[in-house]
């Protein structure tokens, strides 16, 4: 059962999962490929996300991810999630500064 | 190796299990990385060992039973913090350490190192019963009636892979204590233990129901005196009924808890006399032969303490008012004449509550083999513990600690705040507890302020979940999400001591932004009404919570 998404004027998606080997946060970027900076992921629209979704899922075990799911974000070089929850994941964690995610990894 | 002090000393057979159960777990792993385990199949296995998916990567939940660790477990954590980890651990409020930057394909390499010095991650997640937690002094307070670790011991290989409740209704929390302090938050456990000698040998006064969470509740006591022989008798029998009745079908309404409100704690009771009545006492009798037995892989610490050492210790607190303020708020009496029981504050001003580094860990290894005979306790409440130290000793104890940042005077006072890992590393949450208890801890900083306002214990939770006990805080934050946005509630006037109790919700909840300075007037309101002697639970007591939250909402 897909979840009810939100989604405010000018917001689009982006696909997340974490990698099977180290629980890294991933984001999927327009080819399909899982990278591990947001910078890279592909911002869908509300009406494209779902193929997009359903392709990531049937694949995630080849791509060795798993729990893949859509984030809002508004568009930007990198997009930005709406959640505080989603945007502690794509920049890293508040309290440890020196842990932030390299963007354009 | 000898006996550690504090713990029970593995024989031959406990660590062929874990190492029987490391190789079960390397297959699976390796099934899962093939691909033949899917996500679904593999993560309850991983859980079973203390493996859980978070925000940013694998967290490794490690066990320390009843929060005792001798100084090369210790050493072994920072080596794991070191080479596996980004350089520090987390200790939790179940007297556990969780390290939250794990590689899945390291986790049989990290286990095998574990097992090494007999510590492992087996039921620190999962269905099953949890780490038995005891109290911290355990052993050493002078308020002690009994040591409970004996039988926290016995607990621990009775639920450990027990048969019958490995796949509870919910996860399960039992603590023991044998002080009439009640130091373990022992009504709010699915089960609390309180142990007393008794003429008969000892005697355990059991309270079952209790819980944070969603649905807070305190416990009820089941039983005053059950005998030492029917003691796992008894909570087998207790864990049956709910293991029989106990929801399944909402996990909400799935801890004992709600069972027992269900039941109310006569039916409960009346449920477990049925139960007990089929068992045979035969089968299940707590010998004493067993007890000394485990209590003979104890190993017990000469006690005794230089002629003086008291005087001593006197001298140094006249001569060195900051030391003396430290031992006010971070000491407690030992019972051997001579000796003292050190809490070190692992809650630096404006740091992570509960974060220690590898350097940390590794130089308190050091100083716990110099001061306390190698030992070392996790306290439920995000601190250490040196549980033996000769008093003549504590000024230069207190110089060690201060040099690798865990001399704080702050222990139970505003700056001794429990906080959860919340939005920054847990994936349930819905706010940051811990920036708030940075802001917080540095805004109190000062150390002569702490000891002004006196006793004062806040609690933050990232969720309802409630890893932060924030209803047992005497002022406690709940994290809640408006919009994606963060937002906390205050509850005032909680505490999980004898006189247990939830704290009662103070208003709609502020922003994040809003609730440093929203506590901080808290504060202030209570040292300007407070009368003579009075801690903060009093002035509520007194004036109900009406000056507090006019205060708290002064300018929203």
């Amino acid at each position: 059962m897909k979840r009810a998404i939100r989604i405010g004027q000018g917001e689009g998606l982006v696909l997340t999962a974490n990698r099977l080997l180290d629980g890294n946060i991933v984001w999927r970027d327009e080819s399909g490929i899982w990278r591990p900076s947001i910078a890279h992921a592909a911002v869908l629209t509300p009406d494209h996300y779902e193929s997009a979704l359903d392709s990531a899922l049937a694949t995630a075990q080849k791509d060795a991810v798993v729990g893949v799911y859509e984030v809002v974000v508004r568009p930007g070089r990198p997009p930005q999630p709406v959640s505080v929850r989603e945007r502690i994941r794509a920049f890293g964690p508040t309290v440890h500064p020196q842990f932030a995610t390299e963007l354009e990894a | 190796m000898n006996a550690p002090v504090g713990h029970y000393l593995y024989n031959a057979a406990d660590r062929g299990f874990l190492g029987e159960r490391i190789a079960e777990f390397e297959g699976q792993v390796r099934r899962r990385l093939e691909g033949s385990l899917s996500e679904e199949e593999f993560k309850p296995l991983r859980l079973m060992n203390g493996l859980y998916l978070q925000l940013h990567a694998y967290m490794l939940r490690v066990a320390i039973p009843y929060g005792v660790l001798d100084s090369r477990q210790l050493r072994k954590l920072a080596h794991v913090a070191r080479r596996y980890d980004r350089g520090y651990g987390h200790f939790t409020t179940r007297q556990n350490i969780q390290f939250n930057w794990i590689r899945l394909e390291d986790t049989p390499a990290i286990l095998r190192e574990l097992a090494d010095v007999d510590m492992h991650a087996i039921q620190t997640s999962g269905n099953c019963i949890r780490n038995v937690t005891s109290d911290q002094f355990a052993g050493a307070a002078a308020d002690e009636l009994m040591d409970p670790r004996v039988h926290a011991e016995i607990l621990r290989q009775w639920s450990t892979l027990h048969p019958e409740f490995t796949f509870l209704p919910r996860k399960f929390k039992i603590a023991i204590s044998g002080s009439p302090q009640d130091r373990v938050a022992a009504r709010f456990h699915d089960i609390g233990i309180l142990a007393r000698p008794s003429e008969a040998g000892p005697v355990f006064r059991i309270f079952v129901g209790g819980g944070l969470g969603r649905t807070p509740l305190v416990g009820q006591e089941m039983f005053d005196s059950v005998p030492e022989e029917r003691l796992l008798m008894t909570l087998e029998a207790i864990l049956r009924v709910y293991n029989a009745y106990g929801r399944r079908d909402n996990i909400y309404k799935a801890r004992i808890k709600i069972l027992v409100q269900a039941l109310g704690i006569d039916g409960y009771r009346a449920e477990v006399e049925q139960e007990l009545a089929r068992m045979n006492p035969d089968h299940y009798r707590l010998s004493p032969e067993t007890v000394e037995a485990i209590r003979a892989r104890f190993a017990a610490p000469d006690l005794s303490a230089p002629e003086g050492a008291s005087d001593a210790l006197a001298r140094d607190r006249r001569d060195n008012p900051d030391f003396a303020r430290w031992v006010r708020s971070n000491t407690h009496p030992h019972f051997a004449p001579g000796r003292i029981v050190v809490t070190v504050s692992v809650k630096p001003a404006g740091e992570i509550p509960g974060d220690a580094s590898a350097d940390q860990m590794d130089a308190l290894a050091d100083i716990a083999d110099r001061y306390s005979f190698g030992e070392i306790r996790v306290t439920h409440l995000q601190n250490l513990v040196l549980a033996h130290v000769a008093q003549d000793r504590l000024l230069a104890l207190w110089q060690e600690l201060q040099a690798i940042d865990l001399g704080d005077a702050n222990h139970e006072l505003i700056g001794d705040i429990v906080a959860c890992p919340g939005l920054d590393y847990c994936a349930l949450a819905n706010a940051r507890s811990i920036p708030i208890a940075q802001k917080l801890s540095a805004r109190f900083a000062d150390s002569t302020l702490q000891e002004k306002i006196g006793p004062l214990r806040i609690n933050i939770s990232g969720c309802i979940n409630a890893c932060g006990h924030h209803h047992v805080g005497h002022i406690g934050l709940l994290g809640v999400d408006k919009r994606g946005e963060e937002f906390f509630q205050i509850t005032l006037g909680g505490r999980a001591d004898d006189l247990a109790r939830t704290g009662a919700i103070l208003g709609a909840a502020l922003p994040e932004d809003d609730m440093v300075d929203a506590i901080a007037r808290i504060v202030d309101r209570y040292l300007s009404i407070r009368e003579t002697g009075e801690g903060f639970l009093d002035t509520l007591t007194r004036l109900g919570d009406a000056p507090f939250k006019e205060a708290a909402y002064e300018t929203v």
